[in-house]
């Protein structure tokens, strides 16, 4: 039998409920299906005192999804967002990735909440109470130093593998972030924060990924649909399921004619945060030819980063990475 | 009216005996023993991979309302080990500690919780050693010693030349050498292990509940070990969620439950973690080969060299026996002559290794069909033609006196020829796509067992009383092999009863025979003969019986299994009728069977430690593998893979098929996504996300043929299936990915990155047959 | 601090006190004793725990007690009636898609919850359903023709329930 630290769990059936317990308890943790935090609990890595169980609140179990748009309760589970026809019918990108997230089981479980938040990874950091203390710990939890990058003066390099994060920021989707005197929306890709750069520039890294301040949580997640927009999701794990991505990639785009007139990319599973890439806007508005694969190419090289944080080495996950996206950009923009 | 007839499930398709009892959640499994008022072990496992122990300071922990006992090295003396040669492992630590993760101290508590808060007041205090995590590292002139009459970190040298090789290589058309390196992998069977050990301090009686392979080693163990009189210990082995190996020794978790057991006089149960069996490992050694084969123009085998390194890990266990294995099982598939043989296995600061599946066969067997096929294509013959020219001829001896009866390997070949189409696909499938094609083989059990008593081989025991049923009693256990499946069909066939009428009970020492248990794919061969000996002389007391009653010679009675008759015109006697008159003087009958080996099958004196690798019968098994490569990505896809096993009979074609499958698929695991890493002596891969055992999407359709050689010796000809399809895959995988790439990988696991890397060094644009990477 | 659920467990409703931490897995081997669920691993990647809440299979090792309450759940124990195996059980056994039979009541419950809401599953379906579940003896055949036979024994009314 394994023993967790004690804790309380809460179960609030609202949004006001929610709030309620977040105020009553500032510490507590959000417990979406569990197949990400409670693997944390178990293994020592956090050691919450009470956790507020999300998934019977109503407001946040809805999705709707049609040719207008996108919106997606941050406690609906994966499995429903990959197979509802809405989703699979105008933001394949979307479903795609949905239903790549590691087993049918665990999707049956896992929320677009707990997915985008899901929390960094790192062969370092995943590891029992007695492996990390056998090796000192590391700067994601009380430790010194990481043992990715020792000399990363204080910046952690744990990975960001959530698939549902790059698939909706290529679509452009803001998120609704709840807290206890109201809301703000945000672009997607600012909640994410993880840069982990070594100029001090205050930014986020491995360990600090999320630009949610204390009691703030994620409500839905929006997209506006785009008219002929094409979208897709692949990833390559070394199994293929159960695992984290190796390297995730989700590619949206508008073809116009022979042109491309609209990309958008983004990867996940390499650095601490996905990555939508940056100056696709410079590969559009001419063929799909050479010069937008050599294009593609450096981008990736350029703002992929890809420690060793798994047991499959960073080179090939970056190198892979680029794989997908020229692989997906061909299929969508043939159609 | 229908004809009385014996009945008959030898040949069939059986569902295991025990099956309803796995499918409706009933079979209770080690850990599943919950009793009122149990307590909960833990282990204190060292963070330290090389250091002497200047203290273990339990202090804190023994005060902690709660914990009913902590126990360290200071209160076991006695060390052990599998190996009566070869036993210097401690349950708990002493003196020093040799990897990390290695049991320093255990506590038993009221409950989860406590435990875990006892272990974590637990302080030790050392002075470091310089620790080695790799063979090269432990090996080099200066490195500290692991275990003191170990010099050099070796745990065991083997050399040995048989022939002439350095002649064999003169005579060769072509000679190549190439080295190989397969990493370290792990059983990860299912159970995690879980022992359950309860002492009565009143009688002085100690029982445990262990998840183990062999119940007679454990018993062994902790009589040693407890400082218990044999006679005062009861092992029981409940159902026991897979093994392939790592149960074969007894492991420290059985000793330190019953050192806790019997410091409280109470229950313990110790039910480890994921992370902590795989620290317990027993697995396969990272191996590095140099392989070095002479052929002759058509393909003749003209010499062989091979020198193996094994990182055995920081104790003995089973670490002798590997390193012969892989020696001695060169032999016994293909007719060698001249073959020399150069073994080390070394001492390092990680996990001990033991016995895995396809023991110490596997990661020579991978570089030995690799080199075959990349010199075959190097000389544009036929893979299968260059097998083919080196057969060899039932009945022989090797040239390492091993005794091979049966050969079913040319047949085995035929077959995956035949099915997979090789002829006309093999190099016509198309860019990425490929077919390989290996061999490997296995024993049917060690001839001589590690503990050399002087009984028979195996012992089963019937009993047979008023009620009319056949109870098997055997010490063989059940692991999810099949094992009571066979010996209840192999009684039941003898005595042409219906299965239904035979009961089995195994793995409790109260109440069953002594036996060596589930090792080296021993059981359907030495206790399967022991089940027909006592089987067929029970139906000698019953025909005897028959006799009496009918007035008849008993030469004269036929049994029909639920009928007895003294002849075609004769109504006869029901099976009820003769039990009656069978126990008539003496009340219920129990028979004994017994089987031991032949002493031709000893293996030779050629050199020290020719014994290793004889056996009663050797199983053989063809592969032929086809793959896909993505050469973008460097995913291997295997689409296909057609198996044909010798295994003499099958005594149950169900089972058999399950049995080829579960190795040949086992072998993907290892040649392609399953690694044992380490960071610092650390086990990085100590979950079930890292280490890759592959999930149902990425397995692919096994066809599997049963060849039947008919073993002159093997229960109704019957020879091993579960452990001599498992090497074949790996260079039959590697062999088919040369096939779609031109690329050679001579290091495994074949993850993507390396396929990945490997094509990107050679260039996306040229597809160079064979070459090497 | 222990939280008061009440459930359907195995089609019959109960009330237990338990604790926030206590894990849904070990609520029911070591709560309830039902030990028909096992665990295979350290959190979430085995399945070996498969049972099914309100129809869908969901890991028992990484759901709290706590939050099933009002709830279905079913273990391995509830399938077959009057002491008859279900169609699921009769699959993995006379399929031989059980061997040591550790990982079979997750892969069990994950079929008999594919079954429920397809009960003619193409191949492809039946290894998507599956991809939780490790087993580590079968190398996975056998297993994908129990799911079929069990999806036959339906279809032919030999048997009536997953």
């Amino acid at each position: 039998m394994e023993a967790l630290c004690e804790f309380q769990v809460l179960s609030p059936t609202s949004l006001a409920g929610v709030l309620e317990a977040r105020t009553a308890h500032p510490q507590a943790q959000l417990l979406g299906g569990g197949t990400d935090l409670v693997v944390n609990i178990r293994r020592g890595i956090v050691a919450p005192a009470v956790l507020i169980d999300m998934t019977g609140v109503a407001e946040l179990r809805a999705i709707r999804a049609d040719a207008q748009g996108l919106e997606i309760g941050a406690s609906v589970r994966l499995a429903e967002v990959a197979q509802h026809p809405g989703v699979v019918a105008h933001y394949p990108v979307v479903a795609e990735a949905a239903a790549s997230i590691a087993g049918p089981t665990h999707r049956n479980m896992g929320t677009v909440g707990g997915n985008l938040c899901l929390d960094t990874r790192c062969i370092f950091y995943n590891q029992s109470q007695w492996w990390r203390s056998a090796n000192n710990h590391c700067l994601k939890t009380t430790g010194e130093i990481c043992h990715v990058a020792p000399k990363s003066r204080g910046v952690c390099f744990a990975t960001f593998s959530g698939d549902l994060a790059p698939a909706l920021m290529t679509l452009d989707a803001e998120v609704d972030i709840q807290h206890a005197a109201g809301k703000r929306t945000l672009p997607l890709r600012d909640l994410y924060i993880g840069h982990a750069r070594h100029d001090g520039s205050g930014q986020g890294d491995g360990k600090h990924y999320l630009a949610l301040q204390p009691g703030e949580f994620i409500a839905a997640v929006r997209v506006t649909s785009t008219p002929g927009l094409r979208s897709g999701y692949d990833k390559i794990r070394i199994r293929r399921s159960i695992e984290y991505p190796v390297a995730g990639v989700a590619v949206a785009l508008r073809r116009v004619g022979d042109t491309l007139a609209h990309l958008r990319v983004a990867v996940t599973g390499t650095n601490p945060r996905p990555v939508l890439l940056e100056g696709t806007e410079a590969l559009c508005g001419g063929a799909l030819d050479a010069r937008v694969f050599k294009g593609l190419d450096e981008l990736v090289r350029d703002q992929i980063m890809s420690m060793k944080t798994t047991f499959t080495p960073g080179h090939y996950r970056r190198r892979v990475a680029g794989v997908l996206a020229r692989r997906l950009v061909q299929r969508l923009f043939a159609g | 009216m229908t004809e009385i007839a014996p009945a008959h499930t030898i040949g069939g398709y059986v569902p295991m005996v025990d099956g309803p009892d796995k499918v409706s959640g009933r079979a209770k499994y080690t850990a599943d023993f919950i009793a009122p008022g149990m307590l909960a072990g833990r282990i204190y496992r060292s963070p330290h991979a090389h250091a002497e122990i200047i203290a273990v300071d339990v202090s804190e922990a023994v005060k902690l309302p709660g914990v009913l006992a902590v126990v360290t090295g200071a209160d076991c003396d006695k060390p052990f080990g599998v190996l009566p040669i070869a036993r210097n492992e401690y349950p708990l630590a002493r003196g020093k500690v040799r990897y990390k993760g290695e049991p320093v101290a255990a506590v038993a508590a009221i409950d989860e919780a406590t435990a875990d808060k006892a272990i974590r007041l637990i302080k030790m205090k050392v002075r470091e050693l310089p620790a080695y995590f790799k063979a090269a590292e432990a090996l080099a002139p200066d490195a500290a010693q692991l275990h003191e009459r170990k010099p050099g970190n070796i745990e065991r040298d083997v050399l040995f030349e048989l022939g002439n090789v350095a002649e064999g290589f003169t005579s060769a058309h072509l000679v190549r050498e190439a080295t190989y390196n397969c990493a370290e992998v792990c059983q990860n069977q299912m159970e995690m292990h879980a022992a359950i050990a309860d002492y009565d301090a009143v009688r002085d009686r100690l029982t445990v509940h262990a998840s183990t392979q062999v119940p007679y080693y454990v018993h062994l163990m902790l009589a040693q070990v407890i400082g218990l009189d044999m006679s005062r210990i009861r092992v029981v082995k409940p159902f026991v969620g897979g093994g392939f190996g790592c149960r074969t020794e007894c492991l420290n978790v059985e000793l330190i439950a019953a050192l806790l057991a019997r410091r409280i006089g109470g229950t313990v149960r110790l039910a480890i973690n994921r992370e902590d069996t795989f620290i317990t490992h027993r697995g396969r050694p990272e191996t590095d080969i140099r392989l070095k084969i002479g052929l002759t123009k058509t393909g003749r085998i003209t010499a062989v060299e091979c020198e193996c390194t094994q990182r055995g890990g920081a104790h003995s266990g089973y670490g002798v026996v590997t390193i012969l294995y892989s020696g001695s099982m060169l032999y016994a598939i293909y007719d060698l002559n001249n073959v020399k043989y150069i073994g080390k296995r070394v001492l390092t600061n990680t996990p001990p290794c033991g016995a895995f599946r396809g023991h110490g066969t596997v990661d020579v067997r991978f570089a030995f069909e690799s080199l075959l096929d990349q010199m075959a294509a190097e000389m544009g013959l036929d893979p299968l033609a260059v097998r083919r020219a080196n057969l060899l001829e039932a009945p022989t001896f090797t040239d390492n006196d091993l005794m091979v009866n049966s050969y079913g390997l040319p047949e085995c070949i035929d077959w995956v020829e035949q099915k997979s189409g090789w002829k006309s696909r093999k190099g016509r499938l198309g860019k990425g796509k490929g077919l390989g094609f290996a061999c490997s083989h296995y024993i049917s059990g060690a001839s001589k067992p590690v503990n050399w008593t002087g009984e028979p081989h195996a012992t089963v025991k019937l009993k047979l009383d008023f009620d009319g049923s056949i109870v098997v009693l055997t010490g063989a256990a059940e692991i999810g092999q099949g094992s009571s499946t066979v010996l209840v069909q192999t009684v039941a066939e003898v005595m042409g009863l219906d299965i239904s009428r035979v009961r089995i009970v195994s793995g409790d020492s109260e109440v069953v025979p002594k036996d060596n248990g589930s090792y080296s794919s021993r059981v359907t061969f030495l206790v399967g003969n022991a089940a027909i000996d006592a089987a067929s002389k029970l139906k000698a007391l019953m025909v005897a019986a028959a006799a009496r009653k009918l007035d008849a010679a008993p030469g004269d009675i036929e049994c029909l299994g639920e009928t007895y008759r003294a002849g075609a015109q004769d109504k006869g006697l029901t099976f009820e009728e003769v039990v009656a008159e069978a126990l008539k003087d003496d009340g219920t009958i129990t028979v004994t069977g017994n089987y031991s080996t032949i002493p031709e099958s000893h293996g030779g004196k050629k050199y020290r430690g020719a014994a290793i690798g004889g056996t009663m019968g050797y199983s053989y098994s063809a592969q032929v593998v086809e793959v896909t490569v993505d050469e973008e990505t460097g995913a291997v896809t295997v689409d296909k893979v057609w198996v044909a096993h010798d295994c003499g009979k099958a005594l149950n074609r169900l089972t058999v098929e399950g049995q080829v499958q579960g190795s040949v698929w086992m072998g993907m695991g290892q040649a392609m996504s399953e690694e044992v890493g380490y960071h610092d002596g650390l086990l990085l891969t100590a979950n079930m996300l890292d280490y890759r055992v592959p999930t149902i999407q990425d397995s692919p359709p096994i066809e599997v043929g049963i060849i039947e050689s008919n073993d002159p010796h093997g229960p109704f000809g019957a020879k091993e299936a579960g452990e001599g399809s498992l090497a074949a895959f790996l260079p039959a995988l590697t062999n088919a990915i040369a096939d779609a790439t031109g690329l050679r990988f001579n290091t495994l696991p074949v993850t993507p990155d390396r396929v990945f890397d490997a094509i990107d060094k050679r260039g996306r644009t040229s597809k160079t047959r064979n070459g090497g990477a | 601090m222990a939280t008061i659920i009440e459930l359907t467990l195995n089609g019959r409703k109960r009330t237990d006190a338990v604790p926030g931490n206590r894990l849904l897995l070990d609520y029911l081997r070591e709560t309830v004793g039902l030990t028909g669920t096992k665990t295979g691993c350290d959190g979430g990647e085995c399945g070996a725990c498969t049972v099914l809440v309100d129809d869908k299979p969901t890991l028992s090792c990484l759901t709290l007690a706590a939050t099933v309450a009002d709830k279905r759940v079913d273990t391995v124990e509830s399938l077959g009636k009057g002491g008859a195996l279900s169609a699921v059980q009769r699959g993995f056994h006379e399929k031989l898609g059980s061997q040591c039979g550790y990982c079979t009541p997750g892969f069990i419950m994950a079929s008999a919850g594919l079954l429920r809401r397809n009960p003619r599953p193409t191949e492809d379906e039946i290894r998507a359903a599956l991809g939780s579940n490790i087993c580590r003896c079968t190398g996975y055949v056998k297993i994908v023709e129990a799911v079929q036979h069990a999806s036959a024994l339906l279809a032919t009314g030999e048997a009536r329930s997953p």
